[in-house]
């Protein structure tokens, strides 16, 4: 099921040629040889996305305080207080950016499905050791993914036919996961992202909550913020979820990231990555581990 | 990699991959996903004590301070320590609920990331929730939420004690305010500036207390793995902070059984002991 490529031609023809190249350290290489994992080749695969500006952001705002949103979750707050005055924040939002959401997934599974091309056409059954960097190409919403990882061969089996799979890690931790009984299915990695425009009350209680609008001087919990980044960290694991299937997501790293752009305009995001595996073989466990003292 | 690993793989490694490869062209199981931030090691850990992870799990909560809070004053800044205790427990209590959602009987592992600003305090909790292979759900006020690492679990659990939940305790105080009069004599001398030593000694005391009413309200014998940061606040020098967190343990089994641990002797010295730099 080998898709038409769009490789560049060089890259073919250095990838057709013979000796292979390979991210892994010496010891990773050593250990992989050892599963009769055989690597072919450093697979690679860029993307460089830029992301609307002001897709449905500000600009739609000034027509009416709760436009600007483009589906998935949404939460309104109003003020209690009245007209008081045009400064007042009498609304608040928080909305998911699904369009900050988006770009982000189609500069990832670009770059990971043109890294598996590559991994294809060197014949590989996978990819281990994949590594992946997302980083701000230039100040002007430009992200540029790169990611990359070792295509190996296993040995001793029929030509692979399937789309390679693919896992975060090599070597030992690689040699652990079968030991455990799974196998690597593929990379998951999956973004969400909320921005908050507060309303007055959240704006008086991050200034500190005896601001002249707020009901006691005692320590209050702020809603508003609390439910957005909480929501931030559910939907990431949700759509994580999604991508899984049935199997498991194993050493998950949760990367989480505040920006304020202005007072009482924040964003909140949150990039879940891990691992896919599935269960091949029975629950069984090891003995129960024995501690060492080492002498040295 | 050492030999020991690599005699309990070795023998049929290769064609263990070759099977687990050649499943994946089988359909993918219809379960319940499972999601995890353990490491391999920490769920064989896991694996071998007869426990598995559930789920990803997460707690948070922010809370206001009242503003100019962190003006000169004396004794303890009751608000800010107030506002670190409620954040702490609603983080917790939405940590248990979550892992209790999971069916989890516990979370392990549980990362503390903690901010205080001068107008509020964050607390956010993640961890993986775990429980026995294939138990039932349990009810959220009997899971329990720790910090150990899953191996620091296994550990603990199999020299007969249990996790029962986090401790924590916090207090902020006001160094107070030296007079014109001792600053002027004190200034070209070697002293000792009581005013802060004094402080750092009231939010050390108050906090440790509260730590430890919150583990005899768990009914625990003592707080492993305590963790403490102090020093003044970078927003209010004049103002000392001191927090502690750390897990509530018990005696699960009749007596602590002693885990006898096994001398080694490493056979890698050779490479261990080789230096880059003495290259140059």
């Amino acid at each position: 099921m080998t898709p038409p490529s769009d490789l560049p031609e060089a890259a073919e023809r250095r990838l057709s040629d013979g000796a292979f190249s390979s991210g892994l350290s010496v010891s990773d290489f050593a250990a992989c040889l050892e599963l009769g994992l055989e690597p072919l080749g450093l697979a690679q695969g860029f993307c460089a996305m830029q992301q609307g500006a002001y897709a449905m952001g500000g600009l739609s705002r000034s027509v009416s305080p709760y436009g600007g949103t483009q589906g998935g979750y949404v939460q309104n707050y109003q003020c209690p207080h009245g007209m008081i005055s045009g400064e007042h924040r009498m609304w608040g939002q928080n909305y998911q950016q699904t369009w900050v959401e988006s770009a982000w997934n189609e500069g990832f599974r670009s770059s990971y499905s043109r890294m598996l091309e590559e991994a294809t056409q060197l014949g590989a059954h996978g990819v281990v050791g994949v590594v992946d960097s997302v980083s701000r190409l230039t100040d002007a919403n430009v992200t540029e993914f790169h990611i990359w990882g070792t295509a190996v061969r296993v040995r001793d089996t029929p030509a692979a036919t399937a789309t390679p799979w693919s896992t975060y890690l090599a070597g030992q931790r690689l040699a652990k996961v079968f030991e455990a009984g799974y196998v690597p299915v593929s990379i998951v990695a999956s973004v969400s992202s909320i921005r908050v425009w507060a309303y007055c009350v959240t704006e008086y209680l991050m200034e500190g909550s005896a601001g002249m609008w707020a009901n006691s001087t005692a320590p209050t919990e702020i809603e508003q913020i609390v439910s957005a980044k909480s929501q931030v960290r559910s939907m990431v694991r949700a759509s994580a979820r999604n991508q899984l299937h049935g199997d498991a997501l194993h050493g998950a790293t949760l990367i989480l990231g505040d920006r304020e752009f202005a007072k009482g305009d924040l964003e909140v995001e949150a990039v879940l990555r891990g691992n896919r595996i599935r269960r091949y073989k029975d629950f069984d466990p090891l003995p129960v581990p024995q501690p060492t003292v080492r002498l040295s | 990699m050492t030999n020991v690993e690599h005699s309990t793989s070795a023998p049929d490694a290769k064609a263990e991959v070759r099977r687990a490869v050649a499943s994946l062209s089988e359909k993918a199981p219809n379960a319940g996903s499972t999601t995890s931030d353990l490491s391999i090691d920490e769920e064989l850990n896991l694996h071998s004590i007869g426990w598995e992870p559930v789920q990803l799990v997460s707690g948070l909560s922010v809370f206001s301070t009242p503003a100019g809070l962190w003006r000169w004053g004396q004794g303890e800044i009751v608000a800010a320590g107030e506002a670190h205790e409620q954040a702490f427990k609603n983080a917790i209590r939405r940590l248990h609920s979550e892992a209790a959602m999971a069916g989890g009987h516990g979370v392990v592992g549980v990362h503390v990331e903690r901010s205080v600003y001068s107008t509020h305090i964050e607390i956010s909790l993640l961890g993986t929730a775990v429980r026995p292979v294939g138990a039932k759900a349990v009810d959220a006020s009997v899971v329990f939420v720790s910090d150990l690492s899953a191996r620091d679990f296994t550990m603990l659990m199999v020299a007969g004690w249990e996790p029962l939940g986090l401790a924590t305790g916090a207090s902020f105080v006001y160094a107070p305010r030296r007079t014109v009069g001792t600053v002027l004599q004190q200034q070209s001398q070697n002293v000792e500036l009581k005013n802060f030593t004094e402080a750092m000694y009231s939010a050390r005391e108050t906090a440790m207390e509260r730590m430890q009413r919150d583990a005899l309200a768990l009914r625990g014998s003592g707080v492993v793995e305590v963790k403490l940061i102090e020093g003044p606040m970078s927003f209010a020098t004049h103002a000392v902070g001191f927090a502690v967190w750390g897990t509530v343990v018990q005696l699960a089994k009749d007596a602590h059984q002693f885990v006898r641990p096994m001398m080694v002797v490493s056979l890698n010295d050779v490479d261990e002991a080789f230096d880059p730099s003495a290259l140059a």
